[in-house]
């Protein structure tokens, strides 16, 4: 790979100069710079003001739109959960409708997941990491106002459909044929408008993930990352394996209910246990993805308390990274009584044990770190403490419920009711109450009342453990899940009374959590600057508020700079480091490698806009419309959303620099190039990361066939056509041919060969349009009914997704074309040749073992 | 030097390449040997359940799988310790803002999760060792 191109106009090295000296770094900058370089700053960064605020994209405005929505999710289905244990106070209560109940534990469930623990990952991670990174902001502001857009559309959808009493019912994981067999629209609002939110998952994790990579401080290597980071990294990695198993999982699911593609019915050769297998996959691992950002949180605020810096670095970065592993290994201890052989069972068995190390371990070192520190009992700490007490009490029944045999026996009980919500509550709602008090002076300048604090604390703390740990017992003492009454003369009475009494307790807790937290501060003066004495980069916020993110970009040589850095945050004010200046108003910040954070280009972040809030909503309706079977409405608005997405890359991303601004001055007599191509640019990154997630999709629909081959007799059924070899075999050979034909166009485009890699991006959507005609043809034609039996419905399912995918290829093999003829595109500016690249490298993948699959196993077999 | 950017990127993950790898190494082991371990158990249980020979045969095979993949595990966790080099200047911590704290910090985790691999592989061979029947 060479860049050398990318870099035409580039400084001879001797201008150049990194790391910087630390004469360099004591010069002093004359006053007049600095409030130079803050007044362009301030007005390059500014907030839209009035109705154009809605557009703003930076982190700390979407991070809190996001992390109030997810936490106004959170009280609905908390609500939701109060209601629950209004209707189970007494025996034989008739407060609520068994319907109505059904509806509002599926709803409590799923919107204390999808609606609230991963978004407000999500969201305090995006309002966080710029600051720990010392990053002006995210390297893709846009992406992730998008994905809040989409959240809050998708959200409400899902969530308000329990106020027109169509809500899903069939419980938060759905399974079949309870869920395929339900009335009404609740399973197709709960899969279509989850599916909508893991997309916007999926877009979080990539910036997050780009973000800890590539977006880092100079200096700061990766064995001086925040823990946070490490956290986020592992977490976002987690998601892109996890969640696209429940996105392949769903789209077979909704082919199922909309078009009656037997996937799960066991009368045509499909198989519940399919849905189970892919929920799982996901759902395990988004156990630990809830888990590890908030024990992420209490990585921070531990050695804060304990005013020293973390004992066993190394030691918490195995157990994330550990706990990442291990974490996939577990699905099936959900399944333990769904009569797998028991060999199956004991691996599942032995791998949810030895998850327990990992675990262990990081709570040690906080332990540890906690012992040989002087802790103070700050209101954060006394969260972390309390979590730490919960989570092990939930770890503990984790260990027991791990064990198959005694799975059977507390199996679908309250027993397991309890022991969920012990894991959740201690490992994430308190570490994340933890870090609302003591991220809230960073987000807010402002501080969160100490003694009302504790009051919370307590309420919660004592309210959570009166409602939950008498449901180990009523679980013990036989009362399944999810019933919506019971008799007296089971016994359960009293401790089901005494769960309701606790359940108002804790919810007393939030209500003056939420009056504390969102009351009006108009008066309190400003918090401290840095009012923990921290020693991480956040704390060098400004107070007053600035949105500049950080005012110069300092260069790192500590894991907590604050402490052992001296000066740093005067030097930082004074605009001593990078990027101190805005010469051309245009947002941007620095990009480093990944490994020792170099300072490799400045990059130019994109600003407020429309187009990602319209981008959503059409993405919004191509998802909802389906819900009704309004087919029509949402072909047009996915085209619109693509439409839209177009307009967007086209207009805000890759720019090339006007001839003279090729490099830029970032300060400390350091030039870097503005633009950058492959793997040296960020998109680049995020286009490997998005289709690693979509791999794993494809590969989780891949899965299901041999699934079904494993498990049934008949598949595929004896005498049955198969896909047509013919025209597949040529489909696989054009799709592989354009693949050839782009990867062509770029390696040619960069050697200047302008015209002949023209003539490449003209012949290559061409050959993929003739393959993907082709590979359809040769499952249409084939004479395979898809509603007759799974065989030939997972064949159609695989080659749909396959032409989507070709399809989309595409587009983006015209839009390099464009980009070569409008000037977008240039053998020194190339980066969406190398992304359409990249993207087509997954695509020839999913091609190749498309066409094995559903031609040459068939036959095998 | 940063300036000198032209493939900056490539060069130091070429550099580095080895030891970011092998941060994925044991834990990738894990994940295959798992993978394995339940396919093959799934496939042979429900195509073979009854037989009792096949069973035996699945259980040989798995235990070979299983001393491959700690062999395999081993062998990273060696590398890594290489990486670490611990005994050279008894360096734990890895806080210093140097090339060699960075490359002793990837070395030093790498070797604790080849740990934790180890364990899990034990683990989850174990009911091959104890179980005789799918059921």
């Amino acid at each position: 790979m060479t860049m050398a191109s990318t870099l035409t106009g580039s400084a001879p090295d001797s201008e150049n100069v990194y790391p910087p000296t630390e004469e360099m770094l004591a010069r002093p900058v004359d006053s007049e710079t600095t409030q130079r370089g803050a007044e362009e700053l301030r007005e390059t960064w500014k907030t839209p003001k009035g109705f154009r605020y809605l557009t703003a994209v930076n982190n700390s405005e979407v991070g809190k739109w996001y992390a109030l929505s997810a936490f106004f999710f959170m009280m609905c289905a908390g609500v939701l959960g109060l209601l629950i244990r209004v209707q189970l106070a007494v025996p034989g209560n008739d407060f609520l409708s068994a319907d109505r109940f059904n509806q509002f534990f599926t709803m409590h469930g799923s919107a204390m997941m999808f609606l609230f623990a991963v978004p407000m990952f999500e969201a305090i991670s995006i309002l966080l990491l710029p600051g720990l990174l010392g990053a002006r902001d995210m390297p893709f502001p846009r992406l992730s106002a998008y994905g809040f857009w989409c959240f809050i559309i998708g959200g409400v959808f899902v969530m308000g459909s329990i106020l027109f009493g169509v809500a899903p019912n069939s419980g938060w994981f759905m399974y079949p044929p309870l869920a395929t067999e339900a009335d009404g629209i609740g399973s197709d609002i709960w899969l279509l408008g989850l599916s909508f939110i893991e997309v916007a998952s999926i877009a979080a994790a990539v910036e997050l993930i780009v973000g800890v990579l590539k977006c880092r401080p100079p200096g700061m290597r990766i064995n001086l990352m925040p823990l946070y980071g490490w956290y986020v990294l592992v977490v976002g990695g987690m998601i892109l394996f996890a969640f696209p198993p429940l996105i392949a999982g769903d789209f077979l699911f909704e082919l199922q209910r909309s078009f009656d593609w037997p996937f799960f019915d066991p009368e045509r050769g499909g198989d519940p246990m399919l849905w189970q297998h892919l929920f799982w996959i996901f759902g395990h691992p988004e156990v630990y993805i809830i888990f590890l950002p908030s024990i992420a949180i209490a990585a921070m605020v531990v050695p804060t308390a304990a005013q020293r810096p973390i004992v066993g670095y190394s030691w918490i970065v195995l157990s994330a990274v550990g706990t990442g592993f291990l974490s996939f290994g577990l699905w099936v201890h959900h399944m333990f009584t769904t009569g797998l052989p028991s060999m199956s069972l004991g691996f599942f068995s032995a791998a949810s044990e030895a998850v327990v190390i990992p675990t262990g371990i990081q709570l040690f070192a906080f332990v540890a770190t906690l012992m040989v520190g002087r802790v103070k009992m700050n209101l954060p700490m006394l969260f972390i403490a309390g979590a730490l007490a919960i989570f092990t009490a939930g770890g503990l029944t984790g260990v027991m419920v791990a064990l198959a045999p005694f799975d059977w026996q507390a199996h679908d009980t309250y027993f397991i009711v309890a022991h969920l919500h012990y894991t959740l509550f201690g490992g994430m709602v308190f570490p994340l109450m933890a870090g609302v008090y003591y991220f809230y002076p960073f987000f807010t300048k402002k501080t969160l009342a100490d003694r009302t604090g504790r009051i919370v604390f307590w309420l919660m703390f004592v309210g959570f453990n009166v409602t939950f740990m008498p449901m180990h017992f009523t679980g013990l003492m036989g009362m399944p899940r999810r019933v919506y009454t019971y008799p007296s003369v089971m016994g359960w009475d009293l401790l089901n009374l005494i769960s309701t009494i606790g359940a108002f307790i804790v919810a007393s807790g939030f209500v003056l959590f939420a009056i504390d937290l969102l009351r009006p501060r108009g008066k309190q003066p400003l918090a401290a600057r840095n009012p923990w004495k921290a020693g991480t980069l956040e704390w060098s916020h400004n107070v007053p508020e600035e949105n500049w993110g950080s005012r110069s970009v300092p260069y790192i040589t500590s894991r907590y700079p604050l402490w052992e850095q001296e000066n740093i945050v005067e030097r930082m004010d004074a605009g001593r480091y990078y990027l101190a200046d805005a010469p051309g108003h245009r947002r941007e910040t620095l990009v480093t490698t990944v490994l020792d954070a170099r300072p490799i280009q400045c990059l130019r972040v994109t600003g407020p806009a429309w187009i990602t809030i319209l981008a959503a909503a059409f993405t919004g309706g191509a998802f909802i419309f389906p819900t009704f079977h309004w087919y029509p409405p949402a072909i047009l608005c996915g085209g619109a959303a693509i439409a839209c997405v177009i307009y967007w890359l086209w207009t805000a991303t890759s720019q090339i620099p006007e001839k003279e601004k090729e490099m830029r001055d970032v300060g400390l007599s350091l030039k870097l190039p503005v633009y950058a191509s492959g793997p040296d640019s960020v998109g680049w990154w995020g286009v490997w990361i998005t289709m690693l997630g979509d791999a794993t999709a494809f590969a989780s629909l891949v899965f299901g066939y041999f699934f079904y081959w494993t498990a049934r007799p008949d598949f595929p059924p004896a005498g049955i056509e198969h896909a047509l070899a013919g025209p597949l075999t040529l489909g696989v050979a054009a799709l592989v041919a354009s693949w050839a034909a782009i990867y062509g166009a770029r390696v040619l485009n960069r050697q200047g060969k302008v015209a002949t890699a023209r003539s490449l991006l003209v012949a290559a959507p061409l050959l993929a349009v003739v393959g993907s005609v082709l590979f359809y043809v040769s499952v249409a034609g084939s004479g395979l009914e898809p509603t007759s039996h799974v065989y030939p419905a997972i064949i159609w399912a695989v080659m749909i997704w396959t032409i989507v995918h070709t399809g989309g290829g595409v587009i983006m093999q015209c839009y390099c074309l464009a980009g070569t003829l409008f000037g977008k595109v240039t053998p020194e500016h190339d980066s969406d040749l190398w992304n359409v690249t990249l993207y087509w490298h997954f695509v020839c993948l999913t091609v190749v073992v498309a066409g094995l699959t559903i031609g040459l196993m068939p036959r095998v077999m | 030097m940063a300036g000198t950017g032209k493939n900056e990127e490539t060069k130091t993950l070429a550099e580095e390449a080895d030891s970011l790898w092998l941060i994925t190494f044991a834990g990738s082991i894990w994940a295959v040997h798992f993978l394995v371990c339940y396919c093959a158990t799934a496939v042979i249980c429900a195509k073979l359940g009854g037989d009792a020979a096949a069973i035996l045969m699945l259980r040989l095979a798995l235990g070979g799988v299983t001393l491959v993949a700690l062999v395999g595990i081993a062998f990273v966790g060696w590398r890594s310790w290489l990486q670490w080099d611990f005994l050279d200047d008894w360096d734990y911590v890895h806080n210093l803002a140097r090339k060699e704290d960075r490359h002793e910090f990837l070395g030093h985790a790498s070797f604790l999760l080849s740990i934790i691999s180890f364990i899990g592989v034990i683990y989850v061979s174990l009911p091959v060792l104890f179980l005789e029947t799918c059921q």
